[in-house]
């Protein structure tokens, strides 16, 4: 189960650091500047930092799981 | 008070059927003017308050289920059934809204359209919204008629809090988080009780914020052909809701980082039960584990 888990949760870490992607390019991009204004930039930017940051941190938990998961089955 | 509970539920789910049903055939009737966006947002503001009164029936038989109890084994129930039950359906709500609401906003933003019709990902967007709106309104019932506050922190509490907090906290941050807000790091550990200090500083407040928030900017969104919304109100709303949904994709992200390495916390919220006396990161980890005094038998279930 917990393998399963910390899978699952590898996946979401991969999905989020995608839509961080796209976050943060958007943020550069000069149509949403033209069109969203620097706010909208910024909380692209900020957004897709803090996204890119947490998903790195869950996907880390996820690999630690898998490894712990791993080394109690060979015990 | 059981019994009134489930004939309640069961009254409830068929007035909420033949709500949604009378809403889906004014729409599906061919009469109205509405495209398929417009027509969806009818049907689910339409069936809010049933799926609404629904919640709140629901949550009464949610209540029934709240109660301290330990099993021969020595495992004390963490979370009543009820919790447990909308901890998940919440979930399941959270799954279809939060990729559905993304790619709305994403498809703006990078201004791309898929060979799928916008309007199915509206359509799932309001059936994910509808069932999270049910989980809140089914909580708030569960909470009023319980009582329950064990998750609070009380009046007098917050600095022993967040000390307890500074403990919980990766070394790398306690630092410049005691430095921030001033905690003395010479006082001792506090004892932490039934919830961990991060369950209840961080977890339950922003969780609590972060749905009120999306939920009423949600409404004022749903409800903008139904009653006149003034510019500025609708345009805030948009914002407020496009944030709390960014806030709530990290927050997620946060709360499983959180979990995922306590695994008896992922065992209680499945099974209501929880062995261990307090729910501890797995051995070998850099953080240290919380400690206990009291153990999570001190108090009921949540």
């Amino acid at each position: 189960m917990r393998r399963l888990v910390a899978l699952l949760g590898l996946v979401w870490s991969l999905a989020n650091l995608g839509v961080a992607y796209f976050f943060l390019t958007g943020a550069f991009v000069a149509k949403t500047a033209a069109k969203e204004g620097i706010l909208a930039q910024l909380s692209l930017l900020l957004g897709g930092v803090l996204i890119a940051g947490f998903a790195i941190l869950l996907a880390r938990e996820c690999v630690r799981l898998l490894t712990s998961a791993d080394a109690s089955e060979t015990a | 008070m059981r019994i009134v509970a489930w004939l309640l539920v069961a009254a409830g789910l068929v007035v909420t059927g033949i709500g949604v049903a009378a809403a889906l055939g004014q729409a599906g009737s061919g009469a109205q003017p509405w495209g398929n966006e417009l027509s969806d947002n009818f049907v689910f503001s339409k069936a809010l308050p049933f799926v609404l009164g629904f919640g709140v029936a629901v949550g009464l038989v949610m209540a029934s289920t709240y109660g301290a109890k330990t099993r021969s084994d020595g495992a004390v129930r963490r979370w009543s059934p009820g919790t447990v039950f909308g901890h998940w359906v919440l979930t399941l709500g959270f799954v279809l809204a939060l990729p559905t609401g993304m790619w709305q906003y994403l498809g703006g933003i990078l201004d791309v359209n898929l060979p799928i019709p916008l309007y199915l990902f509206y359509r799932v967007h309001y059936i994910g919204a509808g069932i999270v709106l049910f989980a809140v309104a089914a909580f708030v019932s569960y909470l009023w008629m319980t009582g329950d506050r064990s998750l609070l922190i009380r009046r007098g509490e917050w600095s022993r809090h967040l000390l307890g907090l500074a403990y919980e906290l990766p070394r790398s941050v306690r630092g410049p988080y005691a430095k921030l807000l001033r905690i003395d790091l010479s006082r001792p550990r506090p004892p932490m009780g039934k919830f961990t200090f991060y369950e209840k500083v961080v977890e339950l407040p922003s969780w609590s914020i972060l749905l009120a928030l999306i939920t009423v900017t949600g409404l004022i969104k749903a409800g903008r052909y139904l009653i006149p919304v003034p510019g500025f109100v609708l345009w805030l709303a948009s914002t407020l809701h496009v944030a709390a949904m960014v806030a709530i994709v990290i927050k997620l992200l946060d709360h499983l980082r959180y979990t995922f390495p306590r695994w008896s916390l992922m065992g209680a919220i499945t099974t209501t039960w929880m062995k261990e006396q307090a729910p501890a990161r797995r051995q070998g980890a850099s953080e240290p584990s919380g400690s206990s005094a009291t153990g999570i038998a001190g108090g009921g279930d949540t």
